[in-house]
């Protein structure tokens, strides 16, 4: 069976994502006891810091309203800008939200389900973000659900930017809380605490994404924190940008070895 | 304190017939306990083998109410919802059950010790064995680091579950 799903990956997906929409209403259901004990234990938390909680959101208020002043005036000079150099416009952004009710459950994988499929327009490829940033894109899509491959998990590769150098770079997960950069320019630098946005290439994310900040640089590639929490999204915005189908259907008997892809095809066939 | 094994029957000669789908109704929910997102930060890769621990209780103390089919079912059932390869869950279980039951003779009437250390040494065979079969099937080296946590917290949950599966088992079911 095995060697059958490694041969046949369109197949077994098939059944797999057909398996989830079945069980989605028992994930639903199991879920929610430990969604309700942790909504209590965080309005519980909440309760006994309201007092330090409100302190610190009316000083980020005070922030917040000076940013939102920078933002207007910037997005008014982007708006002449844009006109002068007649730019075309961005393609409307449509999202929905889902939440998440199961996990891939091992150190092997790193994928979520949630509850929204072809019934709510979520088609495959799709960006998973939250308020933080990029958690990586749909993969597998079912009726009612579908399976977001996380930018951690081993399969995953991004097309990435460094923010301030803006070199570009393969965003690699490995199943570590880390991913890392791969296929940098050696010449160039990358320093702790660089932004890494995605890049756009490829087609399936849009160009500046944030996706997370280069942690350590010292010993091997350099390893780089998702913005987003991973191990604590409960709810995804599942973003569609216009760009999908950028990528081609995986075949029937897709190589094992096309998982080595370079740059200029990242994002592309790594799917189980 | 010994085990108590075949020496209860005759206080629960049978247990009812419908208790007699608890090991395969504990294994299932053990599965899907497993995939239930928990918000705790890193723990999606100490998730416990929850499953293992239950396959590991039944086939020891009823063997007879966990059949290699519905082994092979509940892995099948796993494999599908968490997105893993299927197949290497039953593959996973069916082992652990023929270990184990070469094995069975020696954990009757004994301590929880001797039946701890036993699940100790399966599950740190099962989850190496686990790491190297995803490592080739990826064609690549997966840190084991996550894989030997996660060993860790298997083991050290097993004395809760097998406490609950010993009440689901001494109330209801008997001993066979």
């Amino acid at each position: 069976m095995i060697i059958l799903a490694k041969i046949d990956q369109v197949m077994f997906e098939a059944v797999r994502i057909s398996a989830a929409d079945d069980a989605a209403p028992i994930l639903d259901m199991l879920s929610r006891p430990p969604a309700a004990i942790e909504y209590i234990f965080d309005r519980g938390q909440g309760m006994i810091h309201v007092y330090q909680d409100n302190l610190r959101l009316v000083e980020e208020n005070k922030r917040l309203l000076r940013w939102q002043q920078t933002a207007l005036a910037l997005a008014s000079e982007n708006t002449q800008l844009r006109d002068l150099l007649k730019l075309t416009p961005e393609a409307a952004v449509s999202n929905v939200t889902a939440r998440v009710i199961a996990s891939s459950g091992g150190a092997f994988l790193r994928s979520l389900l949630v509850d929204a499929g072809n019934n709510v327009g979520v088609v495959r490829d799709q960006a998973a973000v939250t308020g933080e940033g990029l958690v990586g894109r749909v993969y597998e899509i079912g009726a009612r659900t579908a399976r977001i491959l996380l930018i951690t998990d081993l399969n995953s590769r991004v097309p990435v930017i460094v923010e301030r150098s803006r070199q570009r770079a393969i965003l690699a997960g490995d199943n570590s809380r880390l991913p890392s950069l791969s296929y940098l320019d050696p010449a160039t630098a990358v320093r702790s605490g660089d932004r890494i946005v995605t890049s756009g290439e490829g087609g399936v994310f849009p160009p500046g994404l944030p996706v997370g900040i280069v942690d350590t640089v010292d010993r091997g590639p350099p390893r780089v924190e998702p913005y987003a929490e991973l191990s604590q999204v409960e709810y995804v915005r599942i973003v569609d940008y216009g760009l999908t189908d950028a990528l081609p259907t995986p075949v029937a008997t897709a190589s094992p070895f096309s998982r080595h892809a370079g740059p200029g095809t990242a994002d592309t066939a790594n799917r189980r | 304190m010994p085990l108590q094994t075949d020496n209860v029957a005759s206080s629960h000669p049978d247990g009812i017939p419908a208790a007699h789908l608890m090991p395969f109704a504990t294994t299932l929910l053990a599965a899907l306990l497993s995939l239930q997102p928990v918000h705790l930060p890193g723990y999606v890769n100490l998730t416990p083998a929850f499953a293992l621990m239950t396959v590991y209780y039944w086939t020891i103390f009823r063997p007879d109410l966990l059949p290699p089919l519905a082994l092979f079912g509940i892995g099948v059932v796993y494999d599908l919802l968490s997105g893993g390869l299927p197949g290497v869950t039953p593959f996973l279980f069916l082992l652990s059950r023929v270990a184990v039951l070469r094995c069975r003779r020696w954990f009757i009437n004994r301590t929880f010790s001797f039946l701890w250390g036993g699940f100790t040494l399966l599950t740190s065979a099962a989850m190496a064995g686990l790491w190297m079969l995803h490592s080739v099937l990826a064609f690549q080296f997966i840190g084991f680091t996550g894989s030997v946590f996660r060993t860790a917290l298997t083991i050290s949950l097993f004395p809760i579950l097998s406490y609950l599966l010993g009440r689901i088992q001494f109330a209801p079911i008997g001993t066979g």
